[in-house]
């Protein structure tokens, strides 16, 4: 009897393992996805940085230098194409399973469709922190890695609790991107903003508009809403690319006489990390851990 | 004379609200007032004029070079050529020093304009529209390269710092080179009368004992210049050189000599006006001048060629 059962679970598995599927949340709603697909593409940074982080491999990446936590996914995974552009030639020769899109490649779902069962997993910035736990509890139900996944969102609550109490009390922030010789500014409902609700950090100035670029702004309005800490996103360096950096465009006495450049509380993040990757496990956590370093090393 | 009178107070009106109008509330009392005006104010107010004077000069040059009025550097393919050798120039020796990378620029806009005025002299004169359709279509093969290069090194949005020119960046110790404009600006009214003989033709200009080619260089060179030093302090301001040249030449004639301060003065009142506008549009961010000026120097424009004047001194 017990041999007639094996025997017959046996015989099921091929069919079973093709009908196996499950449920996850994407970018659109819930979408019916196969459980532990092979060969796996992703076209997007935030969703290789989660699944490096529940240690899934992928099967091929996209052309772009990426930030050095991420090294190690990029070092001889072949490339189909950039973020932007993917390369439907190399695509469709590697006849991938699945392929994970979103962020810089959403455009790209639909044609990407047609070469394999394509998802949009798009975290957007004004819901970022809710929009990344779900991505990891997606992957997790996806590659079967649940209990990994729950760890790390359990890590992750805690590495906000611990950021929420270091940071408490220690004043407002304004987050500033350098882009050549200019400054725009984020709010709270940006991209970067979860380091504002998720961190429960004031905003120096909360009228702040949701801009996916930020909002353009003079040295003069740093100097006006004179933040207790500006933390400071350089896209040249995000992007890999010399040239002017964060360090001079804010070396000015407008930036210095502030409460911030006075009391030495300009927090220059990892840019690439955050600019890149943003929403991804490794790339919020990691971001986390440069904001406590800094709130922690400062006595004032 | 009494429109150097209004001229005057018009300049000092933009300068005194220049200084007035910013995020900073220098009435306030917790900022540094002399500080703020010293770092901020008055180098954004001398950057404006500068930009807007020098562009509206190299617009002058530029007219009389290939004797046609519809057409400015930035219709013939200067500033694009000068985005050119910048990201070349970054691509290859990224950390050069600013003076580097401007010589680049300069020495590419120059390249790219002569290419330019090389085109204009296979075009039939016929019809005025004709030239400006040439350097339209030729500046956009040019920014085409400059977008697919920009494109495949992952600079796009780099070169979008240029584009669209604007004063938010500029503090003390950052617009300096704009200085450069105003030498060129005085270089420019020396010159003005072998400049009006350019503006003759080749023959004309040569019975009259003009070294044609030599001088039509040197002008290109001054444009090059700027357009130059413009695109790489505070990035490129369309129109400019188009409406300034063609309102001075509407409201007093042809005569360069006396004509070239009053375009100086328009060009740098009409940009240091919309950038003050950019800086309160959306108070307290900024719009770039360079749109401002994009929207009503299209308008300006439009008024030209509808308005057609009765007498045209050219």
């Amino acid at each position: 009897m017990k041999t007639m059962i094996v025997a017959a679970g046996f015989a099921a598995m091929p069919v079973l393992a093709l009908a196996q599927t499950t449920e996850i949340e994407t970018a659109v709603g819930a979408v019916t996805v196969p459980v532990a697909p092979e060969t796996v593409v992703t076209f997007d940074l935030t969703a290789l940085d989660t699944l490096t982080a529940l240690s899934v491999d992928v099967a091929a990446v996209p052309v772009i230098a990426p930030p050095s936590y991420l090294a190690d996914a990029f070092d001889g995974t072949p490339t189909v194409g950039t973020l932007f552009e993917p390369d439907f030639e190399a695509l469709a020769v590697m006849a991938p399973d699945f392929i994970i899109a979103g962020g810089r490649s959403q455009s790209q779902v639909e044609p990407l469709s047609a070469i394999a069962p394509t998802i949009d997993m798009t975290i957007s910035g004004d819901n970022l922190l809710a929009d990344a736990q779900a991505r990891v509890t997606a992957y997790g139900t996806m590659f079967a890695q649940q209990d990994t996944a729950t760890a790390l969102l359990d890590d992750l609550d805690a590495a906000i609790e611990n950021a929420r109490n270091v940071t408490d009390g220690q004043g407002n922030a304004l987050i500033v991107l350098t882009n050549g010789g200019k400054v725009s500014a984020y709010g709270d409902d940006s991209r970067f903003g979860w380091l504002h609700t998720a961190l429960g950090l004031p905003e120096a100035f909360p009228e702040l508009n949701a801009e996916t670029h930020g909002e353009a702004i003079s040295f003069e309005f740093i100097a006006e809403v004179n933040p207790d800490w500006i933390f400071v996103v350089d896209r040249g360096a995000a992007i890999g690319q010399e040239g002017e950096a964060a360090a001079v465009t804010l070396d000015n006495p407008l930036v210095a006489g502030t409460t911030a450049g006075q009391n030495d509380q300009i927090v220059y993040l990892d840019s690439a990390r955050l600019y890149l990757v943003g929403g991804g496990y490794q790339s919020m956590t990691g971001t986390i851990d440069e904001v406590v370093a800094a709130f922690s090393a400062e006595p004032s | 004379m009494q429109y150097r009178l209004y001229a005057a107070l018009t300049l000092a009106l933009l300068v005194g609200a220049s200084c007035l109008i910013g995020v900073a509330d220098i009435f306030a009392g917790d900022l540094d007032r002399q500080m703020v005006m010293l770092v901020s104010r008055l180098p954004r107010t001398f950057a404006a004029l500068l930009a807007g004077a020098g562009l509206a000069l190299a617009g002058v040059v530029v007219q009389m070079s290939v004797q046609n009025r519809l057409v400015e550097p930035s219709l013939v393919g200067t500033p694009e050529s000068a985005m050119l050798g910048l990201l070349i120039v970054t691509l290859i020796a990224p950390g050069a020093a600013l003076m580097i990378k401007m010589s680049v620029a300069a020495a590419t806009a120059l390249v790219g304009t002569l290419g330019f005025l090389w085109l204009a002299r296979h075009v039939p004169r016929r019809d005025p529209v004709l030239l400006p359709l040439v350097g339209l279509i030729y500046g956009g093969i040019i920014g085409a390269a400059v977008l697919w290069l920009a494109w495949t090194t992952d600079l796009v949005q780099y070169i979008g710092v240029w584009q669209s020119g604007e004063f938010s960046g500029v503090l003390q110790g950052r617009y300096e080179l704009l200085w450069i404009v105003a030498a060129i600006a005085a270089l420019v009214w020396f010159a003005a009368d072998r400049i009006t003989m350019l503006g003759l033709g080749e023959d004309a200009a040569r019975s009259l004992g003009l070294d044609y080619r030599q001088t039509l260089l040197a002008g290109l060179i001054l444009v090059s210049i700027i357009v130059a030093v413009v695109v790489v302090s505070v990035g490129s301001i369309p129109f400019v050189g188009l409406v300034v040249p063609n309102i001075v030449s509407r409201w007093r004639g042809d005569n360069l000599r006396r004509n070239l301060p009053l375009v100086a003065w328009l060009g740098g009142c009409m940009v240091l006006g919309c950038d003050i506008i950019g800086r309160v549009i959306r108070f307290p961010y900024e719009i770039p001048a360079g749109t401002v000026f994009a929207v009503i120097g299209a308008g300006i424009f439009l008024w030209l060629l509808h308005a057609a004047p009765r007498q045209f001194h050219g």
